[in-house]
């Protein structure tokens, strides 16, 4: 008997045995014994998926790997907007995964039946001569790359091996997923422009179209060639030779580039991103129009080099890419005199010299400042010497708009988010942001960063990094160590899995913790700011009541189905706000209720039994008259009492008082009736 | 006591002297038992000079009554001041006036010491119950003086907020 496939989409059932297939959104069947490989991205696995509606299609499902943040922005446009010359993004959500036992984000994509154009060139099965090159290739990518822009996704995953055949003849061209890791993450050097390709792979930044276009640049020369001219070159190396020598240079120097294809090359592969080509000159130079040759540009180079980290350097580029490295060496170089008689003979770079000795003049003025530190002058230094490259401090590299990613990646590795941290409450993107007003919009860059000092700056719950972190990658699930398992990236599954989380939950720990309130904080368009408010009180009985208003609140916004098991946790937490009522009756009431609305799964009617406004009047003004009550009876008793001898003389007095009233009173009547006796 | 009063004083028992002697002597005789109350109470309240005065005019107002209604002279006085009966009359209604002033005292003490007693363990009773219900926090929110001491602290409501 077959195995009946697991319904993924429900977020608190138990996890079924490994294996098996899995149906999204009840409709796309997805076999996880039928892997398919070859339409495998580096972060994400492929698997055959039916569609039960519609069998003709043909799908393949793409699992990611639930430690990368996927681009669920990116999912939700190109999934309304689908376009030509790309693969089309069917469906996608959050669903549970046999194979790795814990939910991620499936998509589902068309079923690409050419394979890969790079593998079947090299492999011969395909011929593309260099003259089909523009109709078949360029085209058609360009065409997926204009609708792209239009609907604000740069692609950022331009690659040879991420370009497909979508029919079995492989004639039609389309571009791959683009979605399963952040922007430009999953790019090897080659194909991400320098500027970006400094920064580390998760800090390379959104981008934009000028970053895609020299992507495709990448990828035309080596689907013309159908091999990579530089496949042997890695890393740093690739790095310091397209520094030093171009990327243009780098990539075709020793390549047989078709003639008719360096023009646009020249153009796309320019390192400088205000000069590169866009979407209009490449449609113009495919329309056959002539665009003005772009000159070939060296970068500016030394006559002598420089020795520092192992290399000799002729570019300050590099040099800048080094000093990050290696920070203290680098101070030492900075002040040095040889290495701006360098700078001012050698590389022409004079201005800079005189502008670097202003940096280190600063630095010393501050010196028991932070502004004083090394690390803050060679991030200084290392943004004016590389104009163009990523944001540098304390070894970390990340350009400004890759901060989110970066700061995710090193979040779920657990490294070092403090750089990161600093690089915004030191506002080091500061001065960086002032250097780059030639070629981005800076404002915008510099209101982000902003935005992001004003969360980690804020201490109420639902702020700080975990905020920032929520705000900056909507992809990524809620990394609450109650749920991190669960792959939560939606709102609506945030109860659910609280509530499935319940019953493994030790101690008195609280459902809310600083990661699932920055999470509901970032994911849930409401005022919220009340809940968080009172979570954040000092006193214990006002905190919880903010925990359970809040998930009373999303509960009952989200019209969530019952949560028993968070209904309960929430019931054992609730102490210090039951003792918020003075009245000991009205405690053993809520007391007595408790059980009866956790039966019911209801987190706003606990709420409501819990904070009811009537009813803490009534315990206030009840508290109010039992002090009152209280004092007068201490006032009483301390009068009854008295000190010592006191009550006794007092009881004298007034029994001598009596004593002479009586003897007075008897005297007038004695003396009355004898008159009156007397008269008659 | 100024010079005035004292002048005014003589004055007036000058006068009494003259116009009713026999009166004067019946009360300043009978009456020595009260008199002697008042020299002896230092009190604010006189209440020894009430209560004995009272009751020794009460022994004296009959023969006051004799002496006015029927024959108001110094033999009809002299005869009352030399009667042992008479005197005894007097002088007895002063000793019932002492009795008094020195048994009903205590009797009354005694009586107010019960009701205060009773008074008070309602009232202590009254601050358990509070206790009981609001919690100890009401003895610190109560704001009492430093010499007023708080009722103990209700156990039950103790183990309540430690159950909570």
């Amino acid at each position: 008997m077959a195995e009946e496939p697991f319904d993924a989409d429900k977020v608190d059932s138990a996890a079924p045995p490994k294996g098996g297939s899995i149906v999204l959104r009840d409709r796309f069947l997805i076999s996880g014994d039928k892997p398919l490989p070859n339409l495998d991205s580096p972060n994400a696995q492929a698997y055959m998926a039916e569609d039960r509606r519609d069998f003709s299609r043909d799908l393949f499902a793409l699992v990611c790997s639930p430690g990368i943040p996927p681009r669920t922005d990116a999912m939700r446009r190109l999934k309304s907007d689908p376009g030509a010359g790309a693969l089309e993004l069917v469906d996608w959500g959050s669903a549970f995964w046999p194979l790795i036992g814990r939910r991620t984000v499936v998509i589902i994509y068309e079923r690409p039946l050419g394979g890969r154009v790079f593998e079947q060139i090299k492999n011969n099965r395909a011929r593309i001569n260099e003259y089909d090159i523009p109709r078949k290739i360029i085209q058609p990518l360009v065409a997926a790359l204009r609708h792209m822009a239009s609907i604000n996704v740069p692609h950022r995953a331009v690659r040879p091996d991420n370009i497909y055949f979508i029919d079995e003849e492989c004639q039609e061209i389309v571009l791959g997923e683009c979605v399963t890791s952040p922007e430009g993450f999953d790019q090897p050097i080659m194909f991400e422009p320098l500027e970006r390709a400094l920064a580390s792979p998760a800090g390379r930044g959104k981008g934009s179209m000028v970053d895609d276009m020299y992507s495709l640049g990448a990828s035309i020369v080596v689907l013309a060639l159908g091999v990579n001219p530089i496949e042997r070159m890695k890393g740093e190396d690739l790095l310091f030779r397209r520094t030093n020598m171009s990327s243009y240079a780098t990539i075709c120097g020793n390549a047989r580039v078709p003639i008719l294809l360096l023009e646009p090359l020249r153009g796309l592969l320019s390192d400088t991103p205000n000069e590169r080509w866009g979407l209009d000159e490449i449609e113009k130079w495919l329309n056959g129009l002539k665009q003005t040759p772009q000159q070939k540009k060296a970068a500016k180079k030394g006559d002598t080099p420089v020795r520092f980290g192992g290399r000799d350097h002729t570019n300050v580029r590099t040099l800048a890419h080094a000093f990050n490295r290696q920070i203290p060496e680098a101070v030492r170089v900075l002040k040095d005199e040889t290495f701006h008689a360098w700078l001012k003979r050698s590389a022409g770079e004079g201005d800079l010299s005189d502008s670097l000795k202003g940096f280190i003049d600063t630095s010393a003025f501050h010196k028991d400042g932070m502004q004083g530190s090394d690390e803050f002058l060679v991030a200084r230094c290392c943004a004016a010497m590389d104009p163009l490259g990523p944001i540098r401090y304390k070894g970390v590299s990340v350009y400004v708009d890759g901060l989110g990613p970066m700061l995710a990646m090193e979040v779920i590795r657990n490294g070092n988010v403090q750089i990161l941290t600093e690089i915004v409450l030191r506002d080091i993107y500061q001065f960086w942001t002032s250097d780059r007003a030639v070629f981005m919009d800076t404002v915008e860059a510099a209101s982000v960063f902003a935005q992001v000092k004003a969360w980690l700056t804020n201490n109420v719950a639902g702020q700080g990094l975990e905020r920032a972190l929520y705000e900056l990658n909507q992809g990524l699930a809620c990394q609450s160590s109650h749920i991190s398992d669960d792959g939560i990236i939606f709102i609506e599954d945030l109860l659910p899995a609280l509530d499935h989380a319940a019953g493994q939950v030790e101690g008195k720990s609280k459902p809310t913790d600083r990661h699932v309130t920055a999470f509901i904080a970032a994911r849930f368009n409401e005022d919220i700011l009340p809940h968080l408010k009172a979570l954040t009180a000092q006193k214990e009985s006002t905190s919880v009541i903010g925990m359970l208003s809040l998930l009373a609140f999303l509960q009952w916004k989200l019209k969530a189905e019952p949560v028993y098991g968070l209904a309960s946790w929430i019931g054992g937490l609730l102490g210090p706000a039951i003792n918020g009522y003075h009245s000991r009756t009205t405690r053993r009431e809520i007391k007595r209720e408790i059980p009866k609305l956790v039966r019911k799964g209801s987190l706003p009617d606990m709420f409501d039994l819990i904070d009811n406004a009537e009813k803490r009047q009534e315990d206030q003004n009840g508290y109010a008259d039992a002090v009152e009550e209280y004092a007068i009876s201490a006032h009483e008793i301390e009068n009854i009492e008295g000190t010592g001898s006191e009550l006794t003389e007092k009881a004298e007095k007034i029994g001598q008082k009596a004593a002479a009233t009586i003897s007075i009173i008897t005297t007038m009547i004695a003396m009355t009736i004898m008159f009156i006796t007397e008269m008659l | 006591m100024n010079v005035k009063s004292i002048v005014w004083g003589l004055l007036i028992l000058v006068l009494l002297l003259m116009a009713a002697l026999p009166t004067v002597m019946v009360i300043a005789f009978g009456m020595l038992p009260g008199m002697v109350a008042f020299i002896v109470d230092r009190t604010e309240e006189r209440s020894a000079t009430f209560c004995v005065g009272g009751l020794n005019l009460c022994g004296v107002f009959p023969y006051l009554l004799e002496l006015w209604t029927e024959d108001h002279s110094l033999e009809m006085a002299s005869s009352q001041l030399t009667d042992v009966f008479v005197l005894a009359v007097m002088y007895g209604g002063a000793c019932m006036g002492w009795m008094l002033y020195l048994s009903l005292p205590p009797v009354i003490a005694s009586f107010i010491q019960v009701m205060a007693e009773r008074r008070l363990q309602q009232r202590r009773k009254t601050q358990s119950d509070i206790l009981k219900e609001w919690g100890n926090e009401v003895i610190e929110d109560a704001n009492l003086g430093a010499g007023i001491a708080p009722a103990p602290v209700a156990e039950e409501s103790q183990k309540e907020t430690a159950a909570a």
